[in-house]
């Protein structure tokens, strides 16, 4: 119940029992005052009537006139006379009803008027009993009317002092109203601070106590962000050149090459530097180092050249960059361009690339590549370029494989499967290892054209995005799940994971506001989708204005392909995300420091961490030990049939 | 000097102000047509023309006579047989309607019409008298008392209108009034609580 209802119940209450009590004192004394009017009328009357009567003489006639004229000109109930002997009675009496008071309120108000008589005289002898009883009417309605008053009046003073009582609420509760969005806040995990310090005493503690609480959250959660970034750093980032180092390197490339990232694949630059022994005795150590921290710099700037770039030192004198989707021609270019700036920083030093030199391998990788015959093979073309005595640039591009398909059977196979509707929903779940249930369910689809094959989303998702079909092939998924029964999701969240391409085609935000805004509030589950922590950092606006689709439409939203390698994270406290999503070997990986520092920001944000890909109980048992419960992948698969058989 | 046009306003304004407080009008013949038939509303149509407008320009005598006369054509009837109680004040509506009445309902009509026609209501008493009948018994009665002087100093001076005599006599020539209980006022006097409920009655033209 709302306080001002609360308060409003109370007040009412008071009023009534003011009024109640009220009323019966002003009743009571009324009708006391009344009756003894009526009573001392009555006794004034008595004495003519009796008089009048005995002037009769006994004349029967004349008595029944006399009272007759007596009542007719007077205020009586009744008058009766009877005589002595009980022979004869004559009475007058008014039997009506009274006028203008409800009968309830007669027999309510039951005012009791006991008659009063007297002896009438005839010389010594009495003849008879005269017996008055005053009009009582007028007491019922002089009752009946200030009852009427009174509850009027306490009708008019109750809405008026309601009235008055919710103006002055409001005004005096209107902190509360504040204190009670901010405690929303803090339940949506967002950190409001209040900046208007309410007048009255409670208020104003309770204010004051709710910011410093905020205050210190947000505060573990900036320690904590700095902390990870920190341990992040100590792990993954070489301290001379500031590149990634070789753990992130490894960590991070069977991402960077995954099929859905990268429709064409990409070129992996091999760099390799000879003669570091004449560097280090011609220039000290010191010096050596400002050689290579200014490689360094140049590498990450061609790194940062390139969507989704990667520079990293892998040991102590080479280098890789991996760049997504360059074609060959124009990572020659960069090669060319790195070696020219390279030949300055020797210049600078007064150094000769006879002695010191600088071998790039351009290895032209095909998507699907397994990772350690990719770090093979640019191996290989570094190994080409060293040989090469002309030249220290090799570029060695692996040839379409026969199996693959040419862009114009993926079109036909795509347009066909949208054109059909021929797209298939499968489902994983996500399990609480704990409690051994289903804690939400991710969708992943595949194209099913029934006679020939199916292909699954890794197959056809990078030509889709060639081809620009990635947004209709969505659409038409997403289009599936909000239209047909999916009895096995039960009332339980679906993730669906957004691939970056589909963000980031211009039709993918209509598309999609239009197909929740039309469904999903019909929905028997909640819908999630996730984006990919790298593209969430790197394109602020655009998934700003997707997360506040998702918000509008009761839509939920988490991150995936958590790497934590983010400058800060407050994107996190921005976005708010319902869960990440991280990798199992990037989980397993990380530091009882860096572990802590992540827990930190999550628990101040609320935020639950999963681990993807979870496939042997190894691991399982591993992220126990860190106390992450949530896992998906084909281990769930696993979990679930244990407990079903 | 005010020419007859300048007064013209004036006299519409009494004429509609009497209009409005007329004793008898179209709507209570109507009405009472629809309760008491044809008959009722044709009594009331008589009061309103043979007495009323006809006799406006007459004399007091001539007034209490033509009015006498006619409500005395009423029947008589006990409170008890037409109202089922021992006494009821009836109004000049319900009296002449339902063509029936007791002595104070005779009594009421004539002090109503009279008072229409403009005789003083001062001059009017209701009399509780005893009355000796043709058979010698004694009956409490009541009749309308007009006193032809303001002050009347012996009871050739009061004139009695009774629903026993068709004829208008002084008291004094009236041996069968044996006795006079008393007399009171009508709506001019103090008002008791019989007129204050007659009084209410009348205004709401209770048929």
């Amino acid at each position: 119940m709302k306080l001002y209802n609360q308060m409003a119940l109370a007040i009412s209450f008071i009023i009534i029992t003011i009024l109640a009590s009220v009323m019966a004192v002003s009743y009571q004394s009324t009708k006391k005052d009344m009756l003894q009017s009526v009573y001392e009328a009555s006794v004034n009357n008595i004495a003519t009537l009796a008089h009048t009567l005995a002037s009769a003489q006994g004349d029967e006639v004349i008595m029944m006139s006399s009272v007759d004229a007596a009542f007719d000109s007077g205020y009586y109930k009744s008058i009766e006379f009877r005589s002595s002997d009980g022979e004869f009675v004559y009475k007058q009496e008014d039997s009506e009803q009274i006028e203008s008071v409800p009968a309830w309120f007669v027999k309510f108000a039951d005012v009791a008027n006991t008659p009063i008589s007297e002896d009438v005289l005839v010389g010594w002898e009495s003849i008879g009993k005269v017996s008055i009883v005053g009009d009582t009417a007028i007491v019922y309605k002089s009752l009946y009317k200030s009852f009427v008053r009174l509850l009027y009046l306490f009708a008019i003073f109750t809405v008026i002092s309601l009235a008055l009582f919710a103006v002055m609420l409001f005004y005096i509760l209107k902190p509360l109203k504040e204190i009670q969005k901010q405690a929303e806040a803090i339940m949506r995990d967002e950190f409001v601070y209040q900046e208007k310090i309410p007048y009255t005493t409670e208020f104003k503690e309770v204010v004051k106590g709710m910011n410093q609480m905020v205050k210190k959250v947000e505060y573990i959660f900036i320690k904590g962000s700095e902390a990870l970034k920190r341990n992040q750093e100590l792990l993954y980032i070489d301290p001379i050149t500031e590149l990634y180092n070789r753990r992130y390197l490894l960590l991070k490339l069977p991402d960077l090459i995954a099929l859905e990232n990268r429709a064409n694949g990409g070129t992996l630059v091999f760099l390799g530097l000879g003669g570091a022994e004449i560097l280090n005795q011609s220039l000290g150590h010191a010096n050596a180092d400002k050689v290579f921290q200014r490689l360094g710099s140049v590498l990450q700037r061609v790194a940062e050249s390139f969507d989704d770039g990667v520079a990293a030192r892998v040991n102590g004198t080479e280098f890789i960059i991996v760049l997504p989707n360059c074609e060959a021609q124009k990572s020659l270019e960069v090669a060319k361009e790195i070696h020219t700036k390279y030949e300055l920083i020797l210049k600078k030093y007064e150094l000769l690339s006879e002695e010191i030199t600088l071998d790039i391998g351009l290895y032209r990788y095909r998507p699907n590549m397994d990772v350690s015959e990719l770090l093979t093979k640019a191996d290989n073309a570094l190994t080409h370029a060293k040989a090469d005595e002309y030249s220290s640039i090799y570029v060695y591009e692996e040839r379409d494989d026969e199996n693959a398909m040419g862009k114009e059977q993926w079109r036909e196979i795509i347009e066909e499967s949208i054109e059909k509707k021929q797209i298939g929903l499968k489902f994983w779940s996500v399990l609480d290892t704990r409690s051994r249930k289903i804690s939400h369910n991710v969708m992943s689809f595949t194209i099913d054209n029934g006679a020939h094959k199916e292909y699954f989303y890794g197959d056809f998702i990078a030509p889709a995005i060639n081809l620009g079909l990635v947004s209709k092939i969505y659409k038409l998924a997403l289009d599936t799940l909000l239209t047909n029964k999916h009895s096995q999701l039960g009332d339980k969240l679906c993730s669906i994971r957004l691939s970056n391409e589909f963000i980031k085609d211009p039709y993918s935000y209509e598309t999609l506001s239009f197909l929740l805004k039309e469904k999903a509030k019909e929905l028997p589950f909640k819908l999630s989708f996730e984006l990919s922590d790298n593209f969430v950092v790197k394109n602020p606006i655009l998934v700003g204005n997707f997360i506040k689709l998702f918000k509008e439409t009761g839509c939920e939203f988490g991150i995936n392909a958590f790497t934590g390698d983010s400058e800060d994270f407050s994107y996190l406290k921005v976005y708010n995300p319902r869960f990440i999503k991280a990798d199992v070997s990037f989980l397993l990986d990380q530091s009882q420091d860096s572990m802590g520092a992540l827990r930190v920001i999550t628990d101040s944000l609320g935020l639950e961490i999963i681990a993807t890909s979870v496939r042997t109980s190894e691991e399982l048992e591993q992220l126990r030990g860190m106390g992450i419960y949530s896992v998906q992948g084909p281990i769930t698969d696993e979990i679930t049939k244990s407990i079903t058989e | 000097m005010y020419s007859i046009k300048s007064l013209f306003p004036f006299l519409v304004l009494l004429f509609t102000f009497e209009l409005q407080a007329e004793l008898i009008d179209a709507q209570i013949e109507v009405r009472a047509e629809a309760k008491y038939g044809a008959f009722a509303k044709n009594r009331f149509k008589a009061i309103d023309e043979k007495l009323l407008n006809s006799l406006e320009d007459a004399d007091e005598i001539k007034k209490l006579n033509t009015v006498n006369t006619w409500v005395n054509f009423i029947k008589y009837g006990s409170d008890e047989k037409i109202y089922g109680v021992s006494d009821y004040w009836a109004t000049l509506y319900e009296f002449v309607g339902k063509n029936a009445g007791d002595c104070e309902d005779y009594t009421i009509a004539k002090y109503y019409i009279l008072k229409e026609l403009g005789v003083d209501p001062q001059k009017m008493k209701f009399a509780y008298v005893v009355y000796k009948n043709k058979q010698g018994k004694n009956i409490s009665h009541m009749v309308l008392a007009y006193f032809t002087t303001p002050q009347p100093k012996s009871k050739d001076e009061i004139l009695i209108l009774d629903n026993n005599n068709r004829l208008i006599l002084p008291a004094s020539k009236r041996p069968d009034l044996i006795k006079l209980i008393k007399m009171i006022n009508g709506d001019t006097g103090p008002k008791s609580k019989k007129w204050k409920k007659l009084e209410e009655n009348m205004q709401r033209k209770k048929l």
